[in-house]
């Protein structure tokens, strides 16, 4: 039952880096992803290859740090700058619950290129594990609400997607539709 | 942790149960050569209660433990490869465990005392789960419920045959398979509840706390009903030359093994079945996905509830052989459903076959294991075999399922778990015989149609 054995770490780098990891070294040599129809120039929201856990102390209030720092210094961010996301809910920006974050796809410069969401099911049975582009994801780092990752994607569109499978290319939902998002996942969206 | 084995509950439920004194003593004294004729024991209401509650509690417990830790896990920022890995070995030593499992408890005097230690340990390691989701901590904690899981599976079914003996157990096993479904299905709505409200990590804190309620209930199961003797299937006739021999006689072996492969096609086709469906639910039906897959785990449980008392008192009319092959035919005609049907909510309809083979698989398990191995002593460890190959076709059912329907569509998945399933019945139809001891055959049945209910 239980087959996740196969999530060999091959193409994926994993999302979190714990604490402090000077960006420059957290780049992924990993080469031959692709998020097919990812614009090519995604732009990495606030955070670039790597989340950063900073909260924990709460000492280091530096909110004016620049992240994209090049020195090779401990890079330090503020609790409202950067948040780690691995297991993080993601939110659609109605409010749906779109499931959780579970890996990162980095493309051979590092920059993520598409998230893994673990989405629905009920008490881990019928979930489904879905790439959706890095650009159609929103970071709120420490939202009050809780509500750190949003996704401009509905759980309509989201749902058809095709599975993730680890060592097949990544086809990841988004991007290409932006406001009016029609992004026609595969064919089957009939019922409902 | 295991101190609540306190002999007796001051003021227990019945006030008043009499005999068990005698229900404990005599057959023990009795010439074992008389078959299974012994004079049927008399367990009291309080120990029979008490059972029933154990084994609600125990499922409680065990529900926890399904495919909810890698939620929870996912929601500790663990890596999918992490809980991939702690979830494999927690499943390999669950299958690797059920013999030994099985052979300690027919060597153990006490059956409540191991079932009361592996359901303690069972608690701790939900408790390691929900406050120290480390991983070292983790994968001790699921190796440690795997283990425990190993010893008390059979230590319930003990506990049962200890009390009622073999003439009681069809219709123990379906008080059994009704309280355990019963449990199941409330715990799985309780913690998907939980989940919601509250956090993922609550879920294992009240897994943990239900531990307590278990240990209560079999604190009234009185020991001195349980006759370890009756417990292990009952002694052979002259002391075995070679360990083992009493077990090792084709009349017995041949239908312990044929039984075993049955089941592991069944659950070769079974295992997989849900979660594809779910996963199929999840892509068709946005919205009301989670509330359709939570329906389809646990109203099967509530159909299971409801008859398989009656599957035990059928086995025990009828024999075995044609509830094995209700509960073996539900199988294909619920994966080519599934294969054709498109409607969410006829899939959950679809979905209540599972009932019927869900009772079928818990009430005729146990029982014909117990059928085959009286007067071995080897009851458990028999218990432990098919267990063994009911894992692993458990194991290799997500494999499979997963491999098909990446190749070929979630369609043809069902199309082939159907097929095994079929393989599964046919094996049962031609090869199975009637386990259903002669001596059990209602008095008014005059013929012996001993096969011919297929």
């Amino acid at each position: 039952m239980h087959g996740h054995s196969r999530w060999a770490a091959a193409l994926v780098a994993a999302a979190v880096i714990v604490a402090m990891a000077p960006p420059a070294s957290a780049r992924s040599r990993h080469r031959g992803h692709r998020a097919n129809r990812a614009n090519p120039a995604t732009q990495p929201a606030q955070v670039p290859s790597s989340g950063m856990r900073s909260n924990d102390e709460s000492s280091r209030k530096m909110s004016e740090v620049a992240n994209t720092g090049k020195a090779g210094w401990p890079l330090a961010l503020g609790v409202n700058d950067a948040e780690a996301i691995l297991g993080k809910n993601v939110h659609s920006s109605t409010g749906e619950d779109m499931g959780r974050l579970v890996d990162v796809v980095v493309d051979i410069d590092g920059r993520p290129r598409a998230a893994i969401i673990d989405f629905g099911g009920f008490l881990g049975v019928g979930s489904r594990k879905i790439a959706v582009d890095w650009s159609v994801l929103k970071f709120a780092p420490n939202d009050p609400k809780g509500n750190v990752i949003s996704v401009t994607l509905t759980r309509d569109q989201v749902k058809a997607a095709p599975e993730f499978k680890e060592g097949s290319p990544v086809v990841a939902l988004g991007a290409s539709a932006s406001p009016p998002p029609a992004p026609a996942a595969p064919p089957q969206a009939q019922e409902k | 942790m295991t101190l609540s084995i306190a002999p007796q509950r001051p003021g227990g439920p019945a006030p008043d149960d009499g005999d068990d004194e005698r229900a404990a003593a005599p057959d023990r004294s009795l010439p074992a050569v008389i078959p299974a004729g012994e004079p049927p024991p008399h367990p009291s209401r309080a120990s029979l209660r008490g059972l029933d509650w154990f084994v609600f509690f125990v499922a409680n417990v065990q529900t926890g433990f399904g495919p909810f830790i890698s939620v929870y896990l996912t929601s500790s920022a663990w890596t999918q490869v992490d809980i991939g890995i702690v979830l494999s070995i927690g499943s390999l030593v669950a299958l690797l465990g059920q013999m030994p499992g099985g052979a300690i408890v027919d060597a153990v005097p006490s059956e409540r005392l191991v079932a009361a230690i592996s359901v303690a340990l069972i608690g701790a390691s939900a408790l390691m789960f929900a406050v120290w989701p480390i991983y070292i901590a983790v994968l001790g904690a699921s190796v440690l419920h795997a283990a425990a899981s190993c010893v008390l599976g059979p230590a319930m079914a003990a506990i049962s045959l200890g009390l009622v003996g073999h003439g009681g157990m069809s219709e123990r096993l379906g008080r059994n398979a009704r309280f355990a479904a019963i449990g199941n299905g409330i715990a799985a709505a309780a913690m998907g509840a939980c989940g919601y409200w509250l956090s993922n990590r609550a879920v294992f804190v009240v897994t943990a706390v239900l531990m307590m309620p278990a240990l209560v209930a079999l604190a009234f199961i009185r020991p001195g009903e349980i006759d370890p003797e009756r417990a292990h299937g009952g002694q052979p006739e002259q002391p075995p030359q070679r360990p083992l021999s009493s077990l090792w006689q084709p009349g017995r072996l041949r239908p312990l093994l044929i039984f075993s492969a049955s089941f592991m096609l069944f659950q070769l086709a079974n295992s997989a079945m849900l979660p594809l469906m779910g996963s199929v639910l999840t892509m068709r039906s946005s919205r009301w996905a989670s509330v359709l897959i939570a329906a389809c785990i646990v109203v099967p449980q509530l159909l299971v509830a409801a008859i398989s008392p009656w599957v035990g008192r059928r086995a025990q009319l009828v024999g075995r052989r044609p509830l094995l092959l209700l509960g073996f035919a539900a199988l294909p005609i619920r994966g080519v459903l599934f294969a054709v049907i498109h409607d969410p909510n006829v899939l959950v309809i679809a979905q209540l076959l599972d009932g019927v083979s869900g009772a079928v698989f818990g009430v005729l398990v146990p029982l014909v294991v117990a059928d085959v191995t009286r007067r071995t002593g080897h009851f458990n460890l028999a218990l432990g075999i098919t267990g063994t190959a009911i894992g692993v076709g458990a194991s290799l059912s997500t494999t499979l399922a997963g491999y098909v329907s990446d190749h070929a569509g979630s369609e043809t998945a069902f199309i082939v778990l159907a097929a095994v399933a079929a393989a599964g019945l046919a094996c049962i139809w031609t090869l199975m015989p009637e386990t259903r001891p002669d001596d059990e055959r209602p008095a008014r049945e005059e013929s012996p149609p001993a096969t011919a209910g297929a």
